[in-house]
């Protein structure tokens, strides 16, 4: 088999089982680093191996018997380097014959993993640091990237977080029915932190694709290991219809497009149809939630595919729902609008100046942003162009800040 | 594995019957560790204006009056307990009592080599 195709062979396998393999080694062997450490060493083993002999008939259970057996021995040396204090010789792993002895199936301990990664003694932005790299096995490289840091110190945070865990000893197991719900709220926020970071970035180019796409795959994998969870389901239907306006978000000059004038013809209808198909899964549950009426909310804004309209009244309540559950400064101004849209530019402004937000509403970008369209909307040209003005220095993305400036030039047109 | 269950309460806080009930919510709860074998040790503490700190600094070491830290929630006490992980040490850091606002902090002791 020619390098080229064992790589082909390799990047599929990861791919599809990738997820599987690594949790299934940290779980078996309760140490994150030696299961990121064994996972490496199979791959490029199986470079190798593959390259010279061919791929193996199954080849994600080949990486995991061997990624199993590095973990082995990895583990038997820090033990005889604990009690002895003396060099042991390097091994000779031959993971060929192993791997052939050995197939045994790759048990499914994600759910465990994701449990384990999104444990609320670790910091929120530890956890979401620790699920992409541990379970999604993206690089440190691309995370740090994606929250602005620099490698080194995504490195530390990893390094940190993984301590904890072994040090405090934090449990390798499925919570116990008295934590569940807190455990499972800090993993869906997790995710949603994720999507969010994905998401935002995704403003200014399509850089952030790859990371959607993760947290996509996560939500999914979420809600096929919990049916019964209907706000698993909510988050997992939130996350499908946010991302299938991806491709109308970025007009061709590259500003942002507000959700109402997308092109919907640019919508995913593929992904429209997984959210409704997972809306209606939780609804017949019947256990309301934030997260399902976020999803409903969007799901609202989606339906314009097939009406044609918005229904801003019916979405002005589904943030009332919103904000009696979960209240938010982002839900107030988005109400707001819905109201402004629904009841006529001055019920906006009123419900904008009633918000009780963050102390510096005033430094606010989406405040600002919100009240300049109400502003305008209301045919006040002047403050809108102040609060225009207020956006723009409040340091928007590229794509909000090209559609912030157009809007200001089309007040003074 | 062995944690240790920081208390730090409010000191301002002293409502006599809240005090009393407290109190007595302490002793069921070292009754609940000792029954179960997590209990290793505990302590409330007298109150922060009793302390002293000997602090170090560059090597030379000065007495202060008071505690390390003037905050508004003071170490008050502590339980040493037995736990097999973190989550199950949580647990019992979830039902220490105390007043309106107070904080336990969760900390793995180290562990001392085991000789032979």
């Amino acid at each position: 088999m020619s390098p080229v195709n064992a790589e082909a062979v390799l990047a599929a396998t990861v791919r599809e089982a990738g997820d599987r393999i690594r949790a299934a080694l940290a779980m078996r062997f309760r140490d994150l680093d030696m299961a990121e450490e064994a996972f490496g060493f199979a791959s490029l083993r199986a470079m190798e191996t593959w390259t010279r002999d061919g791929a193996p008939r199954d080849p994600a259970a080949w990486l995991y018997a061997v990624g199993r057996r590095r973990a082995f021995d990895l583990g038997r040396r820090a033990k005889v380097r604990a009690e002895a204090q003396h060099d042991v010789p390097e091994p000779t792993p031959d993971p060929e014959t192993i791997a052939m002895a050995a197939f045994e199936p790759i048990p499914d301990e994600r759910l465990r993993l994701i449990f384990v990664c999104c444990h609320p003694a670790l910091a929120p932005e530890a956890r979401i640091a620790l699920t992409l790299r541990t379970l999604c096995g993206l690089s440190v490289e691309r995370i740090a990237r994606a929250w602005l840091t620099s490698e080194v110190a995504m490195q530390q945070r990893l390094t940190r977080a993984k301590g904890k865990i072994r040090d405090a000893r934090i449990r390798f197991e499925i919570p116990e029915p008295d934590a569940w719900p807190e455990r499972l709220d800090a993993v869906l926020a997790t995710l949603e932190i994720a999507y969010g970071q994905a998401y935002e970035d995704a403003a200014g180019a399509t850089e952030a694709a790859d990371l959607a796409a993760e947290t996509l795959r996560l939500s999914g994998l979420l809600a096929n290991l919990l049916p019964d969870e209907p706000e698993v389901l909510g988050l997992a239907a939130l996350i499908r219809l946010a991302e299938s306006r991806r491709p109308a978000r970025l007009d061709a000059a590259g500003a942002m497009v507000p959700l109402s004038e997308q092109d919907v013809g640019l919508w995913d209808n593929r992904l429209i149809g997984e959210a409704a198909g997972l809306m209606r899964r939780a609804a017949g549950i019947g256990r309301s939630g934030p997260y399902q009426l976020m999803a409903a909310i969007h799901a609202a804004h989606a339906a314009r595919r097939e009406t044609g309209f918005v229904a801003w009244g019916d979405i002005a309540t589904l943030y009332d729902y919103l904000l009696s559950v979960r209240p938010s400064p982002v839900a107030q101004v988005n109400r707001a609008v819905a109201l402004a849209e629904a009841l006529g530019a001055e019920a906006g402004l009123d419900a904008l100046a009633a918000i009780q937000g963050p102390a510096r509403l005033a430094e606010w970008l989406p405040y600002q942003a919100a009240r300049a369209g109400l502003c305008a909307k209301a045919g006040r040209a002047q403050e809108a162009a102040d609060a225009l003005r207020r956006a723009l220095a409040l340091d928007p993305a590229p794509a909000e800040r090209l559609f912030l400036v157009r809007r200001l030039g089309e007040l003074s047109a | 594995m062995q944690y240790l269950l920081i208390i730090y309460s409010d000191e301002a806080f002293s409502e006599p019957a809240a005090m009393q009930e407290i109190t007595a919510a302490h002793m069921r709860l070292g009754a609940e560790l000792q029954e179960t074998g997590a209990m290793v040790g505990g302590n409330r503490l007298k109150p922060s204006n009793t302390a002293t700190t000997v602090k170090t600094s560059a090597g030379v070491q000065s007495l202060h009056d008071g505690p390390y830290a003037e905050t508004r929630e003071q170490l008050a006490g502590y339980y040493l307990v037995e736990a097999a992980d973190l989550d199950a040490a949580i647990a019992w850091g979830r039902k220490i009592p105390g007043g309106p606002n107070y904080a336990v902090e969760v900390r793995p002791v180290w562990p001392v080599p085991q000789m032979g």
